[in-house]
């Protein structure tokens, strides 16, 4: 098949050539000796009179151009064969290669963005050791700061309340506070909250939620010593602001 | 020779460069894919994420059921939990099913919310905390509603995580 297209648009070639190329080619060897260096400089220029004919060389119907060959040397056959044919594979190769390699890449990007976005990977509780563990200490600090509360100075309450709350959790911790506000003065009120374990439920960046289990003691010093003991559980929304973390939400699975 | 080259199809020189950029998209693609498939961190959050999960829903288990369904609940009690804790369960089965079935109790739980406090991925250990609200209803009377504070340690077993250890938190003189 090939043979046939090749010489079949070789005549071609060499029918173009002497007619629009003629003096050029005068300046170049003899064209009875030509080898393959001539056979591919005569491919060359071709291309630009003819391209498109290249790819559709099936369609010539011409078996006969076999035959008519041995108007040029036997050894002349052979090299140009090779060199047309890479010029016609070539071209389909690298498209056939692009596409393939683009569906390739195209697949692998989309499939490692999935992948990255997987809600178990944007949580980096616990596998971001020193985060995880940060968020836990300053968070179970601000928790002991600010649910603690002493009759004798009410302002340490604010000033904690002001260093770890921000947002929602500022006007959440008013209101769970007011009852003991008002009866600590008379009754001499120590609440001291101290967190017993704490654990990252979630940490994507500068965001956090941790459940909370806390004892809180009540002590009244007012005739009698009395001292209460009760569990809390909750889940506070913490946010990274700077280098602290700071509450700003509490849940304390009200129903 | 050299004119072949300087005459050579610009498409051609289009093509070449074109597949060379698209073999090039193809290797980073396909190490970016590899990365993301052979991420340690990530294998450790998948544990971390199976064991709450697991640990969840044994806490459940653990803390459902139904005096008329004794023999069921019990089941399902043997099997979210392996080890010691286990073994108390198989051990004290009979006695237990007495008292619930005098007692003629239904208990409900719902998870309020869960996390994992430790994860030894290796080991196949961890623990787990999780607050839970249980509800107990008697023949008579009201339903009773409290809140838990349960603490929990899980081993990987063959058939994924499963309780070893299950208690409250502790309540009291820590915040003297």
């Amino acid at each position: 098949m090939s043979t046939t297209r090749h010489l079949v648009n070789r005549r071609r070639r060499l029918a173009t050539v002497t007619a629009t190329n003629a003096p050029a080619r005068t300046s170049s060897a003899p064209e009875p000796a030509t080898g393959a260096a001539e056979a591919a400089e005569a491919a060359g220029p071709s291309e630009a009179h003819e391209p498109p004919e290249d790819p559709e060389g099936d369609a010539d119907p011409d078996a006969q151009a076999d035959g008519e060959a041995s108007d040029e040397a036997a050894g002349d056959v052979r090299p140009p064969r090779r060199i047309p044919r890479l010029r016609i594979r070539l071209p389909a190769v690298l498209c056939a290669a692009t596409v393939l390699l683009g569906a390739f890449a195209a697949w692998a990007f989309s499939s490692a963005a999935t992948l990255r976005e997987d809600p178990t990977r944007q949580n980096t509780a616990l596998t971001d050791i020193s985060r995880t563990s940060e968020v836990k200490g300053q968070i179970s600090e601000a928790v002991g700061a600010v649910f603690s509360y002493t009759y004798a100075s009410p302002g340490k309450s604010d000033l904690a309340a002001q260093k770890y709350l921000t947002g929602k959790a500022v006007q959440q911790h008013k209101d769970m506070l007011a009852e003991v506000r008002a009866q600590a003065p008379k009754q001499k009120l120590v609440l001291t909250t101290t967190v017993t374990e704490s654990g990252v439920e979630l940490l994507d960046g500068d965001r956090a939620r941790l459940l909370v289990f806390a004892d809180q003691s009540n002590t009244r010093t007012g005739k009698e010593e009395e001292t209460t003991y009760a569990a809390a559980m909750f889940a506070v929304d913490a946010v990274r602001r700077g280098d602290t973390w700071r509450i700003a939400a509490i849940d304390t699975f009200a129903r | 020779m050299a004119r072949v080259r300087t005459t050579r199809n610009p498409l051609v020189v289009a093509a070449i460069v074109l597949a060379v950029a698209a073999a090039g998209a193809a290797g980073w693609g396909g190490w970016e894919r590899y990365e993301a498939t052979h991420d340690d961190a990530a294998a450790y959050a998948g544990a971390r994420d199976e064991a709450l999960a697991a640990g969840e829903q044994a806490v459940q288990n653990m803390n459902t059921l139904d005096h008329a369904k004794v023999e069921q609940g019990l089941d399902s009690w043997e099997e979210s939990t392996t080890g010691d804790l286990h073994k108390q369960l198989v051990d004290g089965r009979d006695a237990f099913v007495e008292q619930i079935e005098a007692a003629r109790t239904v208990s409900t739980a719902e998870i309020l919310s869960g996390a994992v406090t430790e994860l030894d991925d290796r080991a196949g250990k961890a623990g787990v905390m999780v607050a839970l609200r249980v509800t107990v209803t008697a023949p008579e009377g009201k339903p009773a509603v409290k809140e838990s504070r349960m603490l929990g340690q899980l081993t990987r077993t063959s058939e994924g995580w499963k309780l070893s250890a299950l208690g409250q938190a502790p309540v009291g003189n820590t915040a003297g």
